[in-house]
């Protein structure tokens, strides 16, 4: 019964969703493509657009963190009014100026939720001793859960990541059972929608979010409050924190005044096809999109740990031939569990093997997608080296790369391409931390000879012109937030123009070997 | 793992040429493993294919009808790929998990780990025999070799 086809506003209903910071322009990209969005603006960490379709489309996105039925955005409040009075006036008119906005858009909200009546195999007298059974188990004081959940929206004093509201909405979340959470979370809203017959009878809870100079001037609580009453007000209907028909979620900052309605009780970002994330899901999709996938492919993530992004990959892109490596047991296991838990068991092959000694032929490998591990383990320098040359051998030209990349790693990589120094050259000269030996004009002279001579080989002319991991060329590079600190997705495609290098062997110490 | 993934996987030795040496299967472990078919996929592998390594592999686990190289029109022809499917997809060789452990770079050692996947499926289970395949010229098949 989840495959209905759903209603869907005939002339498009306004949405916006809240993305993790960075993840906007992906973001933009998923609705237009997934959606056919019209309209479609960013402002500020979140992404509004138009769209005719139904939930279950709605439901795939898979690069935002929340999604929300717009009710109201508007120019933000003027916090620079004397008395406070004032501004709760302000805040009142956000109800009471245009009351039809609310309505039409609950009756959307309505509409989306409700189960066509001949597809639903969940009859309401089902549904309903489920939630009670809830209800019953519940032993969370409502009271602390208002006072927790407020303080941790009053924290976030900037425009951060969903993760704080997420925070405040998974303690919600922690009500239902972890069958809820999935597809049975989702019909649960529908009931709720459909069993308030008449909206006079609906119950809500408002949510609130204040940043910038709001958030120095009222507390969420405060504007929570006030929202409430103008809302009981308005239209009657009754608070309930605990479980009610409608959440109102309104975000107040200095650049504008938003308002909607949850579309799903549980954020899309969090999957429920992934038992243990590794890399937030949203991220991992980004990069699986950005690698240009095609039927086919053979793709590979060769420091694959939990094995999100080949989970995400998987998911959007079937029929793809999907490898995923690793040295440590204890990630492969878990990886192991995703693929099972996800039924992706026949889709991936889980190998421990290491990334830069990898057992495959030179130029086998369509794609490559993997987050470069950060933090003390992985020394800047000659590991991230050594694990690109790898990578660039087994990928085929005209192949592409996607990398996730710690800001160290970042500005490690970037500093060398200023350079010109090829990642590929013989020696040791990059392998100290510090960018001064990159820069170094006698270490250049040093490394230019030993590279010029297989330029020399290949045919190939003017060392700066050379890419500078050997023939991968960065073709764009995104910021992106991961909470506390930023990374960088990269991008890179391998060029024809070194290949000839690299089949000859001539960037490889000869290393003859033999097998007894 | 799949006899795909083994047909693709080789052991790189530096220096001597960009395809390495296929990973010659010295275990006999097989299961059968149930795949839904899906004609489109299986047809985008065939170009993948390692045909000489793919057929010492089958010999190697004495595998019946195995088409011996891609026929003409091989993309629309249902019977070969369902052979090709079967072969490729559905025949797993030793535990689902291989590792190369480098004790030495040029010796590329594939030795298995405890299999998550035995016969009841719970994650954690017991611990494989190891079973070691050890990287072989392809080329060479001297008598020392046919001894192992």
């Amino acid at each position: 019964s989840y495959y209905y086809s759903g209603w869907r506003p005939a002339a498009g209903a306004r949405f916006f969703c809240t993305a993790g910071r960075g993840l906007e322009p992906f973001l933009m990209r998923e609705v237009r493509a997934r959606l056919a969005a019209t309209q479609v603006e960013y402002i500020s960490g979140k992404v509004f657009f138009t769209t005719c379709s139904d939930l279950n489309m709605l439901k795939k996105l898979k690069s935002a963190e929340r999604l929300f039925l717009l009710i109201k955005k508007q120019f933000p409040l003027n916090v620079s009014s004397v008395s406070k009075g004032k501004i709760f006036n302000e805040m009142q008119r956000l109800v009471n100026d245009d009351p039809e906005s609310w309505l039409s858009a609950i009756s959307i909200w309505k509409n989306l939720l409700e189960l066509d009546a001949k597809e639903d195999k969940l009859s309401q007298r089902d549904a309903n001793p489920l939630k009670r059974k809830v209800e019953e188990n519940d032993i969370i004081n409502p009271k602390k859960l208002k006072t927790k959940q407020m303080q941790e929206l009053q924290e976030s004093r900037e425009c951060q990541l969903e993760k704080q509201t997420d925070e405040a909405t998974v303690e919600q979340g922690d009500f239902l059972t972890n069958r809820e959470k999935s597809q049975e979370a989702f019909q649960n809203d529908a009931v709720k929608a459909v069993a308030a017959p008449n909206q006079k009878d609906l119950t809500f809870r408002v949510s609130c979010r204040c940043s910038g100079f709001v958030a120095k001037t009222f507390t969420a609580q405060e504007v929570g409050r006030v929202i409430g009453i103008a809302l009981m007000k308005q239209f009657g209907w009754k608070a309930d924190l605990r479980n009610p028909n409608l959440e109102i979620f309104i975000h107040l900052n200095d650049i504008y005044s938003v308002v909607g309605i949850p579309v799903f009780r549980v954020p899309l970002a969090s999957r429920a096809y992934i038992k243990t994330a590794g890399l937030r899901s949203t991220i991992a999709w980004a990069m699986a999109s950005l690698a240009e996938i095609k039927a086919g492919a053979f793709v590979l993530d060769p420091m694959c740990g939990l094995g999100t992004i080949l989970l995400e990959a998987a998911k959007e892109w079937p029929d793809v031939y999907y490898v995923g490596a690793d040295v440590s047991d204890s990630q492969l296991l878990g990886a192991c569990d995703n693929l099972k838990a996800a039924g992706l068991q026949d889709k991936i092959e889980l190998l421990k093997v290491s990334v830069i000694e990898l057992p495959l032929p030179s130029e086998s490998v369509d794609i490559i997608i993997s987050d470069i591990p950060f933090g003390k383990k992985f020394k800047l320098g000659k590991d991230i080296k050594n694990i690109l040359q790898e990578m660039e051998r087994v990928l085929c030209v005209g192949g592409t790369i996607v990398l996730l990349l710690s800001e160290d790693h970042h500005r490690r990589l970037q500093d060398c391409e200023r350079g010109g120094i090829p990642w590929n050259s013989k020696g040791s000269h990059t392998d100290e931390p510090g960018i001064e030996k990159c820069l170094n004009p006698g270490e250049k002279t040093d490394l230019s000879d030993t590279v010029s001579s297989s330029a020399e080989t290949s045919g190939q002319g003017d060392l700066d012109k050379m890419p500078p991991f050997g023939s991968l060329v960065p073709v764009d590079r995104y910021r992106v937030s991961l909470g506390r600190t930023g990374a960088f997705i990269c991008r890179y495609r391998k060029s024809p123009s070194s290949a000839a290098n690299v089949a000859a062997g001539l960037r490889f110490p000869v290393e003859f070997c033999f097998i007894p | 793992m799949k006899l795909l993934t083994h047909n693709l996987l080789s052991s790189h030795v530096r220096g001597v040429g960009p395809r390495g040496f296929p990973l010659r299967l010295q275990a006999t472990e097989v299961r059968i493993n149930p795949v839904e078919f899906n004609p489109d996929f299986v047809a985008r592998m065939i170009p993948k294919v390692e045909w000489a390594a793919l057929l010492e592999a089958a010999d190697t686990l004495h595998l019946v009808e195995v088409p011996k190289g891609p026929i003409e029109g091989y993309e629309h022809d249902e019977k070969f790929l369902r052979q090709m499917h079967h072969v490729l997809l559905e025949v797993r060789t030793g535990p689902s998990l291989a590792s190369l452990a480098g004790h030495s770079r040029r010796l590329p050692v594939l030795s298995s780990i405890p299999s998550p996947f035995p016969a009841g499926g719970c994650a954690g289970g017991h611990l494989a025999v190891p079973r070691v395949w050890t990287s072989v010229p392809h080329q060479s098949r001297d008598p020392q070799h046919v001894a192992e």
